[in-house]
Order: structure tokens, then sequence, then C-alpha cells
């Protein structure tokens, strides 16, 4: 039976735009049958058949370990099988559906049993329909109350796609990777370099995560699919308060389409002691100014690829506007269609074609998004100037077509989601050019300036240095940033470095943000005055000796 | 043996001296404010559970986790961070090292304490304010009772060990009857088993590690009937371990009357509005006293100023008939040779299990007791129990209600009978089963503590068959049935089941013989206005062998 499958799997290995042949899957093809007999039957006397029928089954994948202190404190594996099933009544010029996305979920056999999965489909469609039922009165009536009509339809055609694609496996050598975990986890205990100051280590862990989903797809469209998707991610956490309370921590990982792709051992190991050896660092720290510094800054590529992805990316995302408005979607960039965002020597695009770049295999990558509609290449930004949005079978005004990027979070419906998005510079400059234009920023104004390595949440500074004319690097600890914002990103870059940095995230679509270093203008770096918490009551225990 | 005698010391041991230098250190630092009670109570369990429906696995797994409870008190047993709305404020939870290692472990409760010990620090002063501010309080008791220390180190439990396959194709086989049953729209079939060695320490010099093992395999169906009415079924296993459940014909045979029972019950009469005599099985008579009575009776309901109604002015009253009596004995393992679920060695906070008569010959005697006195009850009788994660309350174990009034089942229904005659009605009704948070309902709204009836019979007076019907539901405060109770029959029946509350969920047992109640009102319940499924069904019968792995497969 083995060798059997393997020997099919190269047949559907190919994308194929044609009719729908058998599928030789045997999800696949119970998913086909019911949905064949739905498709017939289901109407209730009297009310609307559904036009659009979407099943989509999704095989779970998950496996966990967390070590603390050199020691692990969890390892969870999880496998499961869900269904969701979206059903549309009424056109594709108005229909039932909702912005926030509509469907229903069943638990679906985990051993592959096709009567199951067909009742479980079943039960799903009939809990969808009906309710797809009440939406579409309710949101008919809703907009009998508006003067003008929605700025676009509801939904988009699509024309039938065929791909089956290997199934995707988990590969982990738990061992290997448990003992990782318990080693880079302790090494604050241990290692020579961080002994001085273990004391003051508060926390300390190192994770594995790994997630492997397989998606089965059919539709009324005609459209059927099996793709799938691995995401592996390592983390550590390392941190503590400096003696005047303030919360320190570093935390940074890698991210891989498999496990060979993430840091190696030694990497690990040498990143957790960076990390051990900067949280010291921070601790003694200056805090920053109390008085607030408007200015040049200078974004690492990782720094930047976050302020993208906070900034930019979720505008250029069409999401579909409120009912009644005539906006034509979500979001700061809904009427900026030709119009300058970012200065004109920046330019990007969105390419989940791209499936690997200067060696990362790159997890924003697909073929075919999870309606069914192949991606291409979108210019969403040329020369400074917003050309493209990103948009999905729910159209915008403007684009009525989807140009593949209905992407769906597992157990969610599909939104306008970016793949691989490449920020690029037509003057690119290199490190050493850049950073000698901040210095000569310094000189010119007369003060220190600023450059900012790591990011945490919310944009706030993790590794910020404040750096004098003459070059002079400090590491400084307290700082938020302000005035971090779409007008910053759109006049306040001065220029753009030419080493791409590749961050990559799993989340709950995978992504990839391929960002240069940028410098601003003009950002504000203010003192964040949180409240500073005690530091501990007592000492912890003291650490054995070896 | 040896390794896991060493392995249970070197945890104590460990988790111990961060005890005892905590107490001094931070009492250095800040001398008025020194905790006068730290307890680490470390759940080191591990399950497995696999869920089937329609015949086929849908989730299987294993699980070993390690969790710390750590409670730090401030203040003093009289008035503590603890007090009325700040319960939670002591406890700090957080996942251990799966191995021995002594110095990681240390250094999580260091953690887990420094994070307390300020927790508990913000919760003391808004204690004090809030007592500046507020009226006398009506049961103005301490916030924690003092306890003799216990010591006591029982052997941790051994490695679970579960057959998973074996099991799979059993469940699978179970869940399968299901399909002979098109209308039953939702059904499952799980297996739970655990083996937990339950560490606890406290500065107060209490010392405890506490095997304990269960398995449960519970299965539940849901129907929907042409009006819209759902109705529910569970049916619940329970023994020491895996290997000692009831066989598989036993099981089959109990599901499959389960399933034909709900599958009758989906086209039967709707019942009409009634108020006259009714019988409890044993089974819902167990169901009925432990939500009805048996968690009014927990301590802390008498106490706090938002419990409407308490029973402490009931105390050494009458509030049952005088035949009746009621004791929670957490101390026993079985009833007549069948295993009890609300089994327990020492309870949450490291007291040990004890029987206690709550009710003698009718009278109210006491309550179930944690270490949070109320007025009159200074002391925990063994019944604080909790989740891991949560703060211990008074909760019961094995509820036991016994009776001196008892008679033949065929006695007690022709009692049923008179007394329907006696009142002029044509039928009086047998309540077979009930419902409650207690079975495997996702109900966990504490404040419910309502009786459902899922299957009752009108049984004629005048000899015809019972009928079954559908859509009872008791009307009216159901303590009121409590004192109509008349007489019992003599076949205790056990229920065991799961039940939640504030303090989480934990496994309960009740054991309760017949009864029959003299009065009790009934109305149709409101129902459901689904409409039931468009499309019929797919057929579960094609291939109910085909239960290979696709190809390509995993």
């Amino acid at each position: 039976m083995k060798l059997r499958a393997l020997l099919l799997l190269p047949v559907f290995g190919s994308l194929a735009l044609a009719e729908v042949p058998q599928p030789a899957d045997p999800i696949l093809a119970a998913m086909q049958q019911e949905l064949a007999r739905e498709k017939s039957d289901l109407v209730i006397p009297g009310m609307l058949r559904p036009y659009f029928i979407q099943y989509r089954l999704e095989d779970i994948h998950t496996y966990d370990a967390i070590a603390s202190y050199g020691a692990l404190t969890r390892e969870t594996e999880s496998h499961q099988r869900v269904v969701r099933v979206e059903v549309r009544i009424g056109s594709e010029i108005s229909d039932s559906s909702s912005a926030r996305g509509d469907g229903s979920l069943e638990l679906a056999p985990a051993d592959g049993d096709p009567a199951v999965l067909k009742y479980a489909l079943w039960s799903a469609t009939d809990d969808a329909y009906k309710n797809a039922l009440r939406a579409y009165a309710t949101k008919q009536a809703t907009l009998k109350t508006f003067q003008s009509a929605p700025t676009a339809n509801d939904f988009t055609p699509a024309k039938a796609v065929t791909l089956v694609e290997p199934l995707a496996t988990m590969t982990l050598d738990r061992d290997d990777w448990k003992h990782r975990l318990i080693e880079a986890s302790g090494i604050f205990a241990t290692s020579p370099e961080t002994r001085s100051f273990a004391e003051t280590v508060q926390y300390s862990s190192a994770s594995i995560s790994a997630l492997v989903v397989n998606r089965y797809t059919v539709n009324t469209d005609g459209t059927m699919l099996r793709r799938g998707y691995s995401g592996y991610t390592e983390g550590v956490s390392v941190g503590g308060q400096a003696d005047d309370g303030m919360n320190l921590g570093r935390s940074n990982g890698s991210v891989a389409t498999t496990a060979a792709g993430l840091e190696s051992d030694a990497a690990l190991n040498k990143r957790v002691i960076d990390d051990l050896i900067s949280f010291n660092e921070l601790r003694h720290a200056p805090i920053v100014d109390a008085e607030d510094y408007h200015g040049p800054v200078l974004f690492s590529g990782d720094a930047s690829a976050e302020v993208f992805n906070r900034l930019f990316v979720p505008s250029v995302e069409a999401d579909r506007p409120d009912i009644g408005t005539s906006a034509r979607m979500q979001g700061a960039y809904q009427s900026s269609y030709k119009t300058p965002i970012l200065p004109t020597f920046l330019s990007v695009v969105d390419d989940p074609t791209l499936r690997s770049f200067e060696g990362h295999a790159l997890l924003g990558a697909y073929k075919v998004d999870d309606e069914g509609v192949p991606v291409e290449p979108v210019d969403i930004v040329v020369h400074g100037k917003l050309m493209n949005y990103l948009v999905g079978r729910q159209p915008v005004k403007d684009f009525p077509e989807s140009n593949g990027h209905g992407r769906a979070a597992l157990g969610q419906s599909a939104h306008s989601r970016a793949g691989v998005i490449i920020i690029k510079s037509s003057e690119p400059l290199s490190a050493e050019a850049l950073r000698a234009r901040l210095l000569a920023l310094a000189k010119e104004q007369g003060r220190d300036v600023y450059s900012v390595e790591t990011l945490g949440g919310e944009l706030a500074p993790r590794l910020l240095y404040r750096v004098s004319p003459d070059g002079k690097r400090t590491l400084v600890r307290g700082a938020v940033f302000d005035e971090l914002d779409q007008r910053a990103i759109r006049s306040g870059i001065l220029a753009a470095g030419g080493k791409p940095y590749v961050a990559q995230q799993v989340g709950t679509v995978p992504g990839t943000t391929i960002a240069p270093e940028l410098l601003f203008a003009d950002i504000t770096v203010k003192r964040a005055n949180e409240e500073q918490q005690k530091v501990p009551y007592y000492p912890p225990p003291a650490l054995p000796k070896d | 043996m040896a390794t896991e005698l060493r392995r249970a010391f070197a945890e104590l041991g460990s988790a111990i001296e961060p005890v005892a230098s905590s107490v001094a250190k931070v009492g250095e630092r800040l001398p008025p404010q020194k905790p006068y009670f730290i307890s680490y109570s470390v759940a080191d369990a591990e399950s497995v559970t696999i869920t089937s429906q329609y015949g086929a696995i849908m989730n299987s797994n294993e699980t070993h986790e390690r969790t710390a409870d750590v409670q730090v008190r401030i203040g003093s047993p009289a008035q503590d961070n603890t007090h009325d709305a700040h319960r939670t404020s002591a406890l700090t939870t957080m996942a251990l090292p799966l191995t021995d290692d002594r110095a990681a472990i240390e250094r999580t409760l260091w953690y887990a304490t420094n994070r307390g010990y300020g927790k508990a620090l913000d919760a003391l002063e808004k204690v004090k304010t809030e007592q500046q501010v507020r009226a006398r309080e009506e049961d103005s008791s301490p916030d924690f009772t003092i306890e003799r220390p216990q010591v006591d180190i029982l052997p941790p439990e051994p490695p679970l060990s579960v057959d998973r396959s074996a099991w799979e194709s059993r469940l699978r086989e179970i869940s399968g009857v299901f399909r002979q049953y098109p209308n039953i729209f939702y059904d499952t079939a799980v297996l739970q088993a655990t083996h937990e060695t339950d560490y606890f320490v406290s500065s107060d010099g209490t010392k405890v590690a506490a095997p304990n093992h269960v398995a449960r395999l519970i299965v539940a169906a849901r129907t929907r009937a042409s009006d819209g009415m759902d109705m529910f079924r569970d049916e619940t296993f329970e023994a020491d371990s895996a290997g000692h459940l009831p066989d598989q014909a036993e099981v089959m045979a109990k599901t499959q009357a389960m399933a034909k029972g709900l599958n009758d019950l989906r086209t039967a009469p709707i019942t009409e509005p009634y108020n006259g005599p009714a019988i409890l099985s044993g089974r819902a008579a167990a169901v009925f006293f432990h939500e009805v009575l048996g968690h009014r009776l927990e301590g802390q309901r008498q106490r706090g100023d938002e419990e409407g109604e308490t029973f402490t002015k009931l105390l050494g009253k009458p509030i049952l008939p005088e035949f009746l009596s009621v004791a929670d004995d957490p101390t026993l393992t079985q009833y007549n040779g069948s295993p009890l679920s609300g089994h327990y060695l020492f309870d949450d906070e490291g007291q040990p299990a004890q029987r206690v008569q709550l009710v003698q010959d009718g009278v109210l005697q006491t309550f179930l007791m944690s270490r949070l006195p109320i007025a009159g009850f200074a002391n925990s009788n063994g019944h604080g129990r909790a989740e891991t994660g949560k703060m211990p309350t008074g909760r019961q174990g094995n509820l036991i209600v016994t009776s001196t009034k008892a008679v033949s089942d065929a006695k007690l229904r022709q009692m049923l009978k008179d007394a329907a005659r006696k009142q002029g009605k044509t039928y009086g009704l047998y309540f077979e089963d009930i419902s409650s948070g207690f079975a495997v309902t996702t109900r966990r709204s504490p404040q419910a503590f309502q009786v459902i009836p899922l299957v009752v019979y009108r049984v004629y007076v005048d000899g015809r068959p019972d009928e079954l019907v559908r859509g009872v539901s008791i009307v009216g405060t159901p303590q009121a049935a409590l004192r109509s109770i008349v007489a019992t029959d003599d076949q205790p029946q056990i229920f065991n089941g799961l039940c939640g509350a504030e303090s989480g969920t934990i496994p309960v047992s009740a054991v309760a013989p017949a009864m029959l109640v003299s009065q009790i009102e009934t109305q149709r319940q409101a129902q459901g206005t689904a409409r039931p499924p468009i499309v019929p069904p797919p057929p579960l019968d094609e291939a109910a062998n085909s239960t290979s792995s696709p190809k390509g497969g995993r």
C-alpha cells in the first residue's frame, strides 16, 4: 500500500487547470461525494438554494516542547482533523456573507473513516445553510436602511482548479530537540560567560513548536485541492529586572519550513549566550533621556520588517468596508490608490510564488490560495505609489478580481492576507554607507542619534543604541518610539540598505517579510515611564556548584 | 520502586527548602508583612484520552504534566489577603519540570512564590481598605483554619500504561453502535485514564504525598425531535484503572440500550403539566441529592454576602424526613463492590479525608468544610477540594444517602400507584434518569445546581404499560421535593461523575436508593426551535469496515 501511494503522488503533484479527475485520495473522494449530494438536495422548499458551497478539511498536527531553567516542563502533541463548511446564499452581487466570514465547524475522524467524514460534513452543511439563510435575510434588510449600495460585489467567480500536492509530514528529532532546549534554557547557570550574573536571571526558557497542516478543499466551482504546509519555530526567552525594577528581557528565535532549517545546536547556544549578555548589559545600561528625542533613527532589517508588518501589510490587505459606508475597504490606505505611500526609491511586491530566498525556504510561499485561486506576484507599491491591493474572492472597489490572496487561518474563513512581502530599494546603500549617513546626520545636527537592532511587541525597541557623532554606541533601556506611523514611512525614510532581512512567522496565516535596513529622518524616542515592579522579595535559591 | 521513592523525596525536599527560606528571608526584609502560611501543592499527572464518534477515532493522546499550586497568605488567620472576593490572590500556578531536576524545580517554585507574594501584598492592602468602608459582615469568621500538621508520604503512582490500540478498537465498536441510529446526530465515547500523585507541603509542617488513579469511560449521545426538542443521554463507567472497566459485552449492551432509549425518546409523547407523586430511581435520586442538597451544604456557601440562601439557621433542625441520613465519605473506595470516584486520601489542602455525617435522621448536623471557616465551624473536615490551578473550597466526595424506611421496588411502585389514585391521578411519574452539571455536559455555571429530567415514564394506576414521555421539567425549587419523600427502596445505586463548581471540576460519587416523593410539580420544558436537518444524513453503514488509513497517509 505504501509503495503504491508513493508511485501515485507525482502524477498529481502538478498544477492542472482542467476538469476534475476522480480523486485517488479517499478523503477528497468522500468530500466530493457529500458535496455532490448536498448541491443537489440542500434546499428548504420555498427558500433559496446555496449558490456556493466549499468544504475544507484540516489535518492539524502540532508538537510543542518547553524547557525552563535547564529542565523540560512541557511536551505536548496533538493531531486532529476539523472540517469547515461555507455556504453562500443569494448571488455574487449580494449574498449571505459577512465581513467576519461565515462557516460551520465539526470534528472529523482522525482515522479517515469516509462515512464518518461525510456525516460530519452533512451536519456542518445543515448548520451552515440555516445560518446563511438567517444571515441573508438580516443582511438584505440592513442594506435597505442605507442610501447607497455597497461599493463592490460580495464574491468573485473563480475557475475550477485541481492541485493535489504530496502530504506534509512532521520531521523532527524530538529527543535531540528536547536535549537542545534543556541545554539552552540552563546555559545561564552553567556557561562561564554568564555565570557571574546568573543570580539576576529570573526566567530562562527555550521552546520548539512544530505545526504541520494538510488542507483538503473541494467546492462547487469544481475546485479540488490538497495542499500542506509546515512551520517549525524555535525560541528562547531570558530576562529579569534592573535594580530599579524595570522588566528587561530578550526573546528571539528562528522560524523555518523544516526542522533542519532552524538554527543549529551551536548557533542556538551562542544566541542564548548573546541574549544573556545583552540582558546583563541592559541591566546596567543607562535609562534613555527623560526629555524626548526627535530625529534620525537607523532601523536594522529585523526592526524594519517588524515596522512594515505592523504599519504597512495590514493596510494593503483588502478587507471589506463596514456595511452602508462608501469606503473601498478597511485600513489606512483605503483611499490611497495610485498615490504615494512610501518614498519613490521603495517598491513592494508580494510574491508567494517565490519559494526560497538566499537559502531560506519561505513560509509565505504557495501556489493556490485557500479560495482556489492561483497566485501571481502582485506589485503593491511601485516607486512609492500604491498600485495594487492584495485581494481575495471578496472584491473591493476597482479590484473586482481576486489576485490569489484569500488565505485562511486554521478553522477560519479566508481573508485577504499577504504571502511573501519584499521591500526593495532602487538606490540601496551598503551597511557602511548607511552608517556613514547616520553619523553624518549626527555631525550635521551636532548631537547623538539612535540605532535600533530589535523590536519587541507594539514596536517598542528592545536593543536601542545611542550613537554619538564619532560613532560610539551606547546601549540604553526604557525607551519607546512615538510618531512611528504611516506618515513616517511615507515621507520620513531617508535611505534604505541593500542587505535584506528575512522575517518569517507561522502565525495564524504563515507569512514572510523581506526588508532592508531603513534610515528614518524623524522618529521620537521617549522614556517609557512604565510602573516599575518591585525587585524580587527574596533571592532565588543558590545555583548548584559544579 | 526505590527510584520512584527517591524521586518523591527529592521533589519534596526541594519543595520544602524554599518554603523555609522564603518565610525567613521575606520576613527579614519586610517584618510586618511576613507570610504566615505558604504551601506548595504539586500534581504530577499522566493521562490518556481517546475520543471516538460513530465508530471513528477523533482524537487520541497522552499527556504528562506537573503543576505547582503555590499558596501565599499574609496577614493573620483572622484576616488575610484571601478575604471575601480576594480568595484567589493566594494562588499562583506554574508548570514544573517533568524531570526531577532539583535546581530547576527550586527555581521555578521561587519564581512562583515571589510572584505570589507580590499578589498577596496587593490583595491584603485592598482587603484592609474594603474593611474600612463596609458595614459589618454577617459572618465575621476568620479566613483560615488552624490545623494539626499531617505527615504521610505514600508511594507515588507507577507510570500509566494503557493499551491504546486495544482501546481505540473498543471505542470504535462502542461508538459504532450509533451508526444504526441516523437520528442521533451527536455521539461520543471517551476513555480517560489518569495516574496522579499529589504532593503537598506547607509551612505549618504538613508533608503529604498521595497517589490517585482512575479510569472513566463516558458514552453520550444527543438527538432532536421533529419539533426541535433536543434530548441527551449519557452512561459513565468508572474503575480504578482502564483494565478494570466493565468488559466490552457489558459496555456494548448498555450503549445499545441507551441508543435505543434515546431513539425511542425522540418520538415519545410530550409531557403535560403534572402535580403529583413520583419515584426517583436510585441513580436519579443520587444526582438529585448531589445537586440539590450536597452543593448547598458546602461550607463557604453559608458565609459570603452573595450566597442567597444559607442553611446556617437550619443547623440542628430537620431538613429531611427522619428516616433519611446523609454522609459524605471520601475514605470509601467502593460501595457494594463498585468503585467510587469521589475517593481520596488527602484533600487539596493536605487534610486527611474524613467521613462527615451531614444529616442524621433528617436533622442537619454540619457542613462540608475546607480550611475556610464559617460561623460555628472553625476547622476543616477534609473536604477542601479543587482542580489543579484553583483555590480549594468545601466540596463533596462520596455522598451517601441511607434510609431506614426501605421497601422493595415492587412495593415502592405499588405505593406510587396508590398515592396517584388517592390524589385522583390516572398516572404517577417515574424519573429513571436526570442530568445536571454532574455529567459530561459542558455546563459549568456553579449557581445552576438544577436538575434536568432525561428519562421519565408515566406509571398508570390502571395497570397499562408504562409510557415514556419527553420534555419534563421540574417546577419551582427542587428542595421542596426533599421534604416530601415518603419512602425509599432497598437497592442503593451509584452515580460516578465529574462535578463542576467554583473550585473547578473534580471527580465525585453519589449513592442513593430510589425514592417515592408525594408531590412534585412538573411542566413542559422550554425547548429549542431548531429545525431538524434538511437533507437526510449520508448512509453510515456503507463503509463500516473501511477504516484503513488513506493512501499516502500518515
